[in-house]
């Protein structure tokens, strides 16, 4: 019996301000130690400055995760010393006098497995260690506290995961989930960090740490599993112990450091009172939630007749969903959402790609019309939406400027046809014996209009032509 | 009892060097006995509580830079980093 | 140029135009060079001092608006962060350390033309009661030069009393104000926690510590909670005061109010003459129309260890910031890892300071936090429930600042225990959070007794309406010095 467990830490990239001082929450953009302040950087005699929006974002987290969340929270102090820690203690939650985390126990459905969540709690990020210098012998430890203080929020899950598929896609879940709510862009690098405990057959449970990515951490899990269940099969017992990933050998290993055992003398943070939120402000953000994913999708399977797979896709990524709830009318509901799901994707698969779009949500009225009325064949529309990214104009410039325009003109076709048949006496031979053959004349018609042959009349004529 | 291998395992926490151990052992061991008072305060059934402070009272989420060139009037390293000794 | 003024006397003084602000700080900085290379209150003497005064008489030559301070020369313990000055808590540890921004408490000041005269002396990182444990060497008491002057604020005590300055700004974690106050006959406020913003204030024990002031009379400290007091959004835990004006009033004396004698800190170990004197201020409150009565608070026994359990805990915590990387003083950290460097780097405390580490360290962490540090927040929870009780009856309490007269210079500096027992009158204020306030009260054989008020939480204005009724009754010798 295979049980993983996680720890994620979610960094709260849509904050504007650090969780206890006003410096900026996303530290990516700065040269070091240039978005510090005396709070961040630990100097004598500065308190901390809690930030109200931050309480609300891992209430509504909390909440999406299904999890309790108490009236009243509290902060404690986690001591122990370190280089990246400005005030050589992190000031976290706990629920040592009771409930005080920002989310007490809860649930998410990862395919038809529960998944427990334990707790979720508030905490800053610590700095980042920089090594300088080639060799081992010249390193020089360099710190940068730009990250330090940076809101985030850990997810603690129970040891629920059977196999690393399951926690890949919990991962991904998620992920989405936190876009969804707008308080985090877990694209971002080092904004969702993980580390995982593992066990096998009721044995030792074992904590994997120090996971970059959560590409490595399903190499993480799956080696680890492996490991133990190899040491299993050799009656060698499993020694309950934190490892380290190792990232260039693909291996976990054994801490070197036998961390003198850590006691962090954890006690209440005396410079932060307890919060009250209390119920009427947690039943407002409540019902201003954003809408979840599953609902989203409910509603685009049942209200717009749209297939389940297309709602999938369109319900879990923000970006998608938010353009089709601004472009879609009850008509062109399944177009759009078709556009999207097809032609789109491959056009803004990257969030640089994203920033850089110029498509507004008319464009994709115009297009869907243009469509549905048959004035743009699916080729034609692939090539206009292509254009409308990169340069933002109306689709009825575009249409005039590319000539996009479908050839539904029937003397115009028929003489097309003419000419492929003409062209084609195999395929017309071909044809004549196997109707499903027909296919390579439209493809060919469809070839000297450069797309823009009206398909279903091009099929009629050249049946016609046949028979 | 308070051991000499207790204080030196608190030192390591503290990360303070703490030569004289015995000299140690012997003060703290006094102030540590004093604290034994609190045995007989009867207290157990006390709840630990805190003042508490209303949401709404915290700090609104804005940007406000730091004026100053902060890591310029501290110990630093080439002007931009502060320099840590070698983690093993 | 007569420095024995009170604070609110300067400032009339100043406004009548019978001295200039310039002048008086002028003379304040000469008294310094003529007393304080004996009495050692001073760190650091603020060079600018006099030049800062004259550009506050030029404001008020123009007619320019003018803070409520007019130039008053103001000393400030050396844990309070004063903008590109060097706050050292009479540490090597901070040797070097320069503050880049104002504790609130200064911005306020400066915002009211006051002028810093230096930084003064207290015991290392505050943790002390004598000032004996500076890394900079002690200071001595103005009254009789081989005696304490109480601590952690001795420096600061000195100061006012040996008119070196018209007030001064202390912080009190445990007696810290109130007991140096009381050692150099001046008076010493705690405020309720909270009303003053601790931003600036490098913590000890933060859940318990106040800043406060020591000034020559009680009508001076209301003029700085004035200024001090209230909300601050850098300070998570300051209150709400309702912009409360502490002068107005303060003279309502004490008719038909009750008050409490705390049994327990007038007994075992009292010295005969704090006593008496004691029973002396009884006699002149009931003069004045009070009722006294005597009330027995119970966990004021466990007082002591609960309070140095917890403040040795949070200064555990409070102080693993120094880690000589960010600011600190010299010593290069080439050749060194981590931990080696940093527990090196750390040994630069002084012995008082780590002995606390030490505790810190161990009656919070796992296997005796229970025992300890868990009891004495329980002891904390219940002594401030009997307060609470007991402030149902009484309007005020009283017991003597420090059940002990001053005493020698090296007297006690060896017995740890001896010297918790001088803290037993003054932390049950810090523990409840409640304001208490040291009242200059007697001088025998030349050695200073002060006498303290306590009250009800937030009840600041009525306590300073009781300290200075029993000021008003006391008449005290001239300081020798």
């Amino acid at each position: 019996m295979t049980k993983i467990g996680l720890e994620i830490h979610c960094q709260l990239t849509k904050l504007e301000s650090k969780l206890f001082c006003s410096c900026k929450a996303n530290y990516r953009d700065y040269q070091p130690n240039t978005n510090v302040c005396p709070i961040c950087m630990g100097l004598p005699g500065t308190l901390p400055r809690l930030n109200q929006k931050a309480i609300k974002k891992a209430t509504i987290i909390a909440m999406a995760l299904n999890c309790s969340t108490p009236e009243k929270i509290a902060f404690f102090r986690k001591n122990y010393f370190y280089p990246d820690l400005p005030k050589n203690f992190q000031i976290t939650q706990l629920n040592i006098y009771g409930d005080t985390s920002i989310g007490g126990p809860g649930m998410i459905m990862v395919g038809n497995k529960k998944i427990r969540i334990t707790r979720i709690q508030l905490e800053e990020d610590p700095g980042r260690l920089i090594y300088e210098g080639a060799s081992s012998k010249n390193q020089i430890t360099l710190v940068d506290y730009n990250r330090a203080g940076t809101p985030l929020v850990e997810v603690v899950t129970e040891p629920d995961f059977e196999n690393p598929k399951q926690v890949r896609e919990f991962l991904n879940i998620l992920s989405d989930l936190l876009e969804n709510l707008d308080v985090s862009d877990p694209g971002l690098e080092g904004a969702m960090r993980a580390d995982a405990n593992v066990s096998i057959k009721g044995g030792n449970k074992v904590e994997i740490k120090n996971i970059g990515s959560f590409h490595d951490l399903e190499k993480a899990v799956h080696f680890e599993i492996t490991r133990q269940e190899s040491l299993h099969a050799r009656e060698i017992p499993i020694i309950q112990e934190t490892r380290h990933w190792d990232d260039k050998r693909k291996i976990t290993i054994s801490s070197r450091l036998k961390e003198e055992e850590l006691d962090y003398r954890y006690f209440l943070e005396g410079d932060i009172p307890w919060i009250k939120i209390g119920k009427d402000i947690q039943e407002k953000l409540k019902s201003e939630m954003p809408e979840s994913i599953s609902s989203k999708k409910e509603r685009f399977v049942t209200k717009y007749g749209i297939p389940d797979q297309v709602a999938v896709v369109l319900s879990s990524d923000k970006f998608y969903s938010d353009l089709f709830d601004q472009s879609h009318t009850e008509k062109n509901a399944k177009e759009i959402a078709n556009i999207i799901t097809t032609d789109l994707m491959g056009l803004v698969d990257t969030a640089e790609k994203r920033t850089q779009s110029k498509l507004q949500s008319s464009h994709l009225r115009d297009l869907a019309d243009a469509i549905q009325s048959e004035k743009l064949t699916r080729t034609s529309a692939k090539n206009a939406l292509y254009e409308i990214v990169k340069s933002g104009k109306e689709l009825s410039h575009i249409i005039a400027e590319l000539d996009l325009g479908n050839v539904s003109n029937e003397d115009e076709l028929l003489k097309i046809v003419e000419q492929v048949i003409s062209e084609e006496p195999q395929a017309l031979a071909e044809a004549k014996s196997n109707p499903q053959t027909i296919n390579f004349l439209v493809g060919k018609v469809m070839q000297k209009t450069k797309g823009k042959a009206n398909p279903q009349l091009t099929l009629d004529l050249l049946k016609k032509r046949i028979s | 009892m308070v051991t000499e291998e207790e204080i030196e395992r608190v030192a390591k926490l503290m990360k303070i060097d703490v030569h004289d151990h015995k000299e140690f052992v012997e003060k703290v061991h006094a102030m540590i006995d004093f604290f034994d008072m609190l045995d007989s305060a009867g207290v157990e059934d006390e709840e630990i509580t805190m003042k508490d402070l209303p949401l709404s009272s915290l700090r609104e989420d804005k940007h406000i830079p730091f004026e100053d060139k902060l890591i310029e009037n501290l110990k630093n390293y080439k002007g931009s980093y502060v320099r840590a000794p070698k983690m093993v | 140029m007569n420095l024995k003024i009170s604070a609110l006397e300067f400032v009339n003084e100043v406004k009548n135009g019978n001295i200039s602000a310039e002048d008086f700080v002028s003379a304040t900085i000469e008294r310094i060079k003529n007393v304080d290379e004996k009495l050692h209150a001073f760190l650091e003497v603020n060079s600018k001092a006099v030049e800062q005064a004259s550009k506050v008489d030029k404001k008020i030559k123009s007619g320019e608006k003018v803070g409520a301070c007019f130039g008053m020369p103001i000393s400030i313990k050396d844990n309070i962060c004063i903008k590109h000055s060097k706050t050292t808590c009479a540490s090597k540890m901070l040797e070097n350390f320069v503050a880049p921004y104002d504790a609130t408490v200064i911005s306020k000041l400066k915002e009211q033309d006051a002028v810093f005269v230096g930084k003064t002396n207290l015991d290392e990182f505050a943790m002390g009661l004598t000032t004996e444990f500076s890394a900079y060497g002690p200071s001595r008491n103005p009254w009789n030069t081989d005696y304490v002057p109480g601590g952690s604020s001795g420096g600061s005590a000195v100061s006012v009393s040996a008119f070196e300055c018209v007030a001064s700004l202390g912080s009190d974690t445990g007696g810290s104000v109130r007991n140096p106050a009381s050692f150099c006959s001046t008076v010493g406020y705690k405020p309720t926690y909270g009303l003053i913003s601790r931003y600036g204030l490098i913590s000890y024990a933060n859940s318990i510590e106040q800043i406060g002031p020591l000034t020559r009379t009680v009508k001076d400290t209301a003029f700085l909670l004035n200024i001090l007091s209230g909300l601050d959004p850098n300070d998570n835990t300051t209150i709400d005061n309702d912009k409360d004006d502490y002068l107005s009033g303060i003279d309502s004396g004490i008719e038909g109010k009750k008050i409490g004698i705390i049994k327990e800190m007038i007994e075992d170990g009292i010295d005969p003459t704090v006593l008496s004197a004691t029973n002396d201020a009884i006699s002149k409150l009931e003069g004045l129309g009070a009722q006294c009565e005597d009330v027995s608070i119970d966990m004021v026994k466990y007082s002591v260890a609960s309070y140095y359990t917890i403040s040795a805990t949070e200064a555990g915590s409070n102080l693993a910031r120094y880690d000589n990387l960010r600011y600190g003083y010299d010593f290069p950290v080439e050749g060194f890892e981590f931990n080696s460097y940093i527990s090196k780097a750390r040994t630069k405390f002084g012995p008082e300071v780590i002995r606390r580490m030490i505790l810190g360290g161990f009656v919070p962490s796992s296997g005796h936090a229970g025992k300890y540090f868990l009891k004495a927040l329980k002891v904390k929870s219940k002594l401030t429930k009997e307060v609470n009780e007991v402030f149902k009856k009484f309007d005020y309490l009283i017991a003597p600042t420090v059940p002990i007269l001053p005493f020698k210079i090296g007297e006690k500096i060896d017995d740890p225990i001896a010297l918790f027992q001088v803290d037993i009158n003054t932390v049950m204020s810090n523990l409840t959070g409640i304001p208490s306030i040291s009242v200059p009260f007697a001088v025998s054989n030349g050695l200073p007794v002060g006498m303290q008020f306590l009250a009800k939480h937030n009840e600041d204005k009525s306590l300073l309406q009781a300290a200075h009724s029993l000021e008003s009754t006391v008449q005290l010798p001239e300081i020798p010095i």
